[in-house]
């Protein structure tokens, strides 16, 4: 069996690929749970839990996926042992408004905070795939669900960031 | 494809377009100015979406291994502080051992060895995988034959030459960590307590095991536990 991550040499590879992937793990762990506090629990029991099976792995392509799978599933439990309670959007605005201020442009944290007003549903997957580069099909089998389902939820997440910005149509729609 | 389909498409996943929807942005103005403003957004969520990172907090300082250990391991404070208490302890104990103490090199090893994994330390309920806690006992000789616990870490650790299990069984008290040493002989219990570490080193089997942990009491019912928990056999080398 192929295992990258065992032994000495491999626990280097394991700690350096960790350190090189740990920014954007954060970024999507902060994205799906909307809290700088828990996106941090979720990140560092995820990396625990990775470091524990690191030998397990035998393809270092495979990694990445894995690694963000563990994080999606330590979100999940971590709801499932705190059972958050439901809050709404404003309030988590306003309880990570110095997190969404952090943005050198206006449009950034206008965009920013379209984001953080997103559903789940389609919230998730736009993270996947803009800020983790995930394909559909990577995707619709982290999420479950067929491509046509991750498109759609894809296409209406857009749309609704454009509705939510006041962005209208295209410069040449609007000329037409 | 026409423009509605062609937005469908590109509205879904504008950076990944297949040779038809390519094909009709080239060939309809208006198509390729939306591509292009939906372009322009997706960069826009990309910034937005980069966050601000917390800090790494490296313990290089600390701990030879910690140039290995995930660095995220060390990013939130609770757990660093746990930990760096935890290092900081062992070493601790180990300085204690060695100028002060009983001079017990056994000991001293056992909590050196404890200092460097220090991502064994770490207070859980997660187990660990039933299948290798079991895996690793064997290359020891050792099965199991009762419950021990919550095995919430195990690995096969270098340890005076020889492969060792090292587990970590969780209780109420926090972690103890167990090392079954089955080529270090003991005649007699040896008990240490130095710091925040009660330890105790005891003939079992063949060999030994070493129980440390932070109490009395947690380390006298976890190496109970662990006794009747254990059997060891032959094997064959």
């Amino acid at each position: 069996m192929n295992a990258p991550f065992a032994g000495k040499d491999g626990e280097t590879a394991f700690a350096q690929l960790c350190e090189g992937l740990r920014p954007d793990l954060f970024r999507f762990a902060f994205w799906l749970a909307r809290d700088r506090d828990v996106a941090e629990d979720v990140v560092q029991e995820a990396l625990l839990r990775a470091w524990r099976s690191r030998a397990a792995v035998e393809d270092a392509a495979t990694a990445r996926p894995w690694l963000l799978t563990i994080v999606r599933r330590e979100h999940a439990r971590l709801y499932e042992r705190k059972r958050f309670e439901t809050v709404q959007v404003d309030e988590l605005v306003s309880n990570e408004s110095p997190e969404l201020a952090v943005a050198e442009e206006r449009e950034v944290l206008d965009m920013r905070r379209a984001i953080f007003a997103l559903s789940d549903d389609y919230r998730e997957p736009l993270v996947m795939q803009v800020l983790m580069g995930c394909s559909t099909a990577e995707i619709a089998t982290q999420l479950g669900l067929t491509q046509g389902a991750v498109l759609t939820r894809l296409f209406r997440a857009r749309q609704r960031l454009r509705r939510d910005l006041g962005v209208t149509g295209s410069a040449e729609d609007e000329e037409s | 494809m026409n423009c509605l389909e062609f937005r469908g498409v590109a509205g879904a996943d504008p950076r990944h377009l297949g040779a038809d929807a390519i094909a009709h942005g080239d060939s309809c103005r208006q198509c390729a100015a939306h591509l292009r403003q939906l372009l322009a957004m997706d960069a826009t969520i990309l910034r937005a979406l980069k966050v601000p990172v917390p800090p790494e907090r490296k313990a290089g300082d600390l701990s030879p291994r910690a140039s290995v250990v995930p660095a995220a391991v060390f990013a939130n404070p609770r757990r660093w502080y746990a930990l760096a208490a935890s290092i900081l302890g062992g070493v601790l104990v180990g300085v204690v051992l060695w100028t002060s103490g009983p001079r017990n090199a056994l000991a001293r090893d056992v909590l050196g060895h404890i200092a460097h994994e220090p991502e064994a330390l770490v207070a859980t309920r997660v187990p660990a995988n039933s299948a290798k806690v079991q895996e690793i006992l064997g290359k020891a000789g050792v099965r199991l034959r009762s419950d021990m616990g919550l095995v919430s870490y195990a690995m096969s650790c270098s340890f005076r030459g020889h492969d060792v299990p090292h587990l970590v069984v969780q209780t109420s008290g926090g972690p103890v960590t167990v090392l079954v040493l089955r080529d270090e002989h003991v005649k007699r219990p040896m008990k240490f307590h130095e710091g925040k570490f009660v330890g105790t080193i005891e003939p079992e089997g063949p060999g030994s095991i070493a129980v440390i942990g932070g109490s009395d009491t947690q380390v006298k019912e976890t190496t109970a536990r662990v006794a009747a928990a254990l059997e060891f056999y032959p094997l064959s080398r």
